[in-house]
């Protein structure tokens, strides 16, 4: 017949009230573990938001120094999303890219088309091309590397977006937009080209890169190997022709995640544009002459869109300081519910205390006579306030183990309804180029709230402190009740 | 005769009611020999409770001196006083005072977790006792569930667990009808002549009072009469060794000088 077993019994002699007081410390208890879980699920998505943003920001801007002498040359919109074309044309338009001599009716042959600016023959392919870019002929442009100067090379590629038309009315005028599957990027294989210039993604994860002279096979990003279903070695099908993976690259943020990359003259055939392409990247002879260069590009061919390193960088800086904001606003965010959680933690640490304080106290006074009694047979002092102590601290356990059950059931639910949210969605970067993507693909971290070993250890550690701390003064109370009054007392 | 066990000198004790004083005990003297059964009347308010808070040290004494086996315990710290309640005196309360959480053996055991003793030694003890008083079987059973007398039998057999020097009795019969007060009292009289145990009881039932040795009248806080009860005729002093005459309080026998 110890101590404890006392204790025990005289918590269970009273159930009703035992069961009310240990209902309400175990949401009092509850709501104290409920709000650091949140607070750590909060941080943790932050915290992860942090990585990926400074990962991607430093993988982005590593390629963007590398490619400082580079200039990308394109007719037509920047813009990636949509693209356009003029309704009066009656031409298809968006991403769509329509073989100028599919005899389809779109009225654009090679060399037939010209802008108002220059000659017939001038242009080809019209206003459709991968990415809103229009297709230009090969050979056109021969001449930025044969008369400019600080011209290193001039590398052609074709991209062409492949997925499911949609039309779409907008302003009165129909529109066709493409539901983007996968992006073939044809890339001339010479080893001139390919091993001086990075026009090749270069975190291969399975299998080899594309080589010089190369042909027939495809380089797939991650997310083309679940489109296609398939791995490295295997045949996979494009527009009906069959294509070996010869490996698999991870997309480091710069490349668009969908963009498979192969031969140019395989991808000019296979899409029927065989002499055709979207893109002339330029290659400076270094990166001091990038910007004269780029200006005598525009001179020479005022039609086209040239965007070089420097603009990309720019073009950065200014993502970054807007992710830089987003992110500064979510600590804000995540520092105010800290100090929410933090308000809230002692509101529940108080209240637990306070219940034990009171209950222990009645308690006290209820059982003067018998605290008379075991004074008067003999206990001492500190037997007595043990016994009160253990009552205590006895009842805030039982507390702490329901409290665990309540907060295991409604975290989620107690965190929500007293942390202020934190937003969670911050845009990531998407799309190959830079100059031409929208910061537009949003991802959103999920607050994934989890009760820890260390946590749930924690609470009851809280459990057993606030019991005692609440049962102290209580205790000490009953431990100096002198016996002779005690007795008096009915 | 031996030293009394008992000695108050001049103690006088005075509440505070308010800024009121109201002496309760005033110069009192009184001795009390081992193996003693007294019992104390008196009206109510003329200090009976007061006296006997004194002698079970659950009180102090504004004035005066108690030398309990010779030792003062108006000088004790309250924190060493549990040690005398513990180990020298057993309490008997006019509402018996047992946990209601608590079986019968259990509340026997009580004061006994005081003193260390072995789960089993005490269990085998308070199993004792409660034969001792006439509950054996009913060990198990919680205060509630115990008439009146038998519940008073429990609370004997507490006071008696730790095998003190004095039994202080408040009232023990007043809560009990005529036939359960003969039984405590008898139980309280074989006590004291069997096992030797002092007891000082007080009650304000001259009937209860008359079975004791020695009858003690108190008023306005002093003690103003005594007389003799009937239990001296009662008891037979005699030695169990030589079966020679002896006195009560008496450490050693007169005749044979063996160990009382």
């Amino acid at each position: 017949m110890g101590v404890i077993t006392r204790a025990v019994r005289n918590i269970s002699r009273r159930k009703m009230r035992a069961l009310l007081v240990i209902i309400a410390l175990g949401f009092s208890l509850a709501i104290m573990i409920s709000i650091p879980a949140g607070v750590i699920a909060n941080q943790e998505s932050a915290l992860g938001l942090t990585e990926n943003l400074g990962s991607t920001i430093t993988e982005t801007q590593a390629t963007i120094n590398q490619t400082l002498t580079q200039i990308d040359c394109t007719i037509g919109s920047s813009f990636e999303g949509f693209g356009f074309a003029a309704p009066d044309q009656s031409v298809p338009s968006g991403f769509d890219f329509t073989p100028p001599d599919g005899g389809d009716g779109s009225g654009f042959t090679p060399g037939q088309f010209g802008n108002g600016t220059g000659a017939p023959g001038q242009f080809g392919g019209g206003a459709f091309g991968g990415g809103g870019t229009t297709a230009m002929n090969e050979t056109f442009y021969n001449d930025i590397n044969s008369t400019l100067d600080g011209v290193a090379a001039v590398v052609p590629t074709l991209e062409v977006s492949e997925g499911t038309e949609e039309e779409m009315e907008m302003m009165g005028r129909t529109f066709t937009t493409l539901s983007v599957d996968y992006v073939i990027e044809g890339i001339p294989l010479t080893s001139e080209i390919v091993d001086n210039y990075p026009v090749l993604p270069t975190d291969i994860v399975d299998g080899r890169n594309l080589q010089a002279g190369d042909s027939g096979v495809v380089l797939l990003s991650e997310n083309n190997t679940l489109f296609f279903n398939a791995e490295v070695g295997d045949t996979i099908e494009i527009l009906d022709e069959t294509f070996e993976v010869i490996g698999v690259y991870s997309s480091s943020g710069v490349e668009s995640t969908t963009t498979l990359y192969m031969n140019l003259s395989d991808a000019q055939s296979l899409t029927n544009n065989t002499g055709y392409i979207t893109t002339l990247t330029v290659f400076a002879e270094s990166s001091d002459v990038v910007t004269d260069v780029a200006t005598e590009i525009n001179d020479l061919h005022p039609e086209l869109t040239v965007t070089t390193g420097q603009e990309r960088l720019e073009q950065l800086e200014s993502l970054q300081s807007t992710y830089e904001t987003a992110l500064e606003e979510a600590e804000a965010s995540l520092s105010q519910t800290q100090s929410t959680a933090f308000q809230e933690v002692v509101v529940a640490v108080a209240a637990t205390s306070l219940i034990v304080l009171f209950v222990m106290l009645y308690t006290v006074r209820e059982r003067t006579k018998e605290i008379g009694t075991l004074k008067a047979i003999g206990f001492s002092n500190w037997t007595v306030m043990s016994q009160f102590m253990l009552e205590g601290v006895m009842l805030s356990l039982i507390a702490g183990v329901v409290g665990i059950a309540i907060a295991s059931l409604a975290a989620p639910t107690l965190s929500g309804l007293l942390l202020p949210t934190v937003s969670q969605q911050v845009s990531t970067f998407g799309g190959a180029r830079m100059a031409t993507t929208n910061p537009g693909a949003t991802s959103t971290a999920t607050t994934a709230i989890s009760l820890t070993p260390e946590l749930i250890l924690i609470a009851l550690g809280a459990a057993v402190l606030l019991g005692a701390l609440g049962s102290l003064y209580p205790a000490w109370r009953a431990s100096r009740t002198r016996p002779a009054e005690a007795m008096r007392y009915e | 005769m031996s030293k009394p066990l008992l000695t108050l000198e001049k103690v006088s004790k005075t509440y505070m009611l308010g800024k009121r004083e109201v002496p309760a005990l005033s110069n009192l003297d009184l001795q009390v020999n081992k193996g003693e059964f007294v019992s104390i009347m008196g009206p109510s308010g003329s200090g009976k409770t007061t006296l006997l808070n004194m002698l079970g040290c659950l009180d102090k004494p504004t004035s005066g001196t108690l030398l309990l086996s010779d030792v003062d315990v108006t000088k004790m710290p309250e924190k060493d006083l549990y040690k005398i309640r513990l180990n020298k005196i057993g309490f008997v309360f006019q509402t018996f005072n047992l946990l209601p959480y608590l079986n019968a053996r259990e509340n026997v055991e009580l004061p006994m977790e005081g003193k260390f003793t072995s789960k089993t030694g005490r269990k085998q003890r308070a199993s004792e006792l409660l034969g001792m008083v006439g509950l054996s079987g009913r060990e198990r059973h919680r205060p509630q569930r115990l008439s009146a007398g038998e519940q008073q039998r429990v609370s004997i057999a507490r006071a008696l667990a730790n095998d003190p020097a004095i039994i202080l009795a408040d009232e023990p019969t007043g809560n009990l009808d005529s036939k359960n007060k003969y039984e405590i009292v008898k139980l309280l009289a074989n006590l004291n002549i069997n096992q030797g145990t002092t007891i000082i009881m007080v009650t304000h039932d001259g009937q209860v009072a008359a079975q004791t040795e020695r009858m003690l009248f108190l008023s306005d806080g002093k003690i103003t009469r005594e007389k003799q009860g009937r239990h001296v005729a009662k008891k037979k002093y005699t030695c169990p060794h030589c079966e020679g005459k002896i006195a009560p309080g008496d450490e050693r026998c007169p005749s044979c000088k063996k160990k009382l």
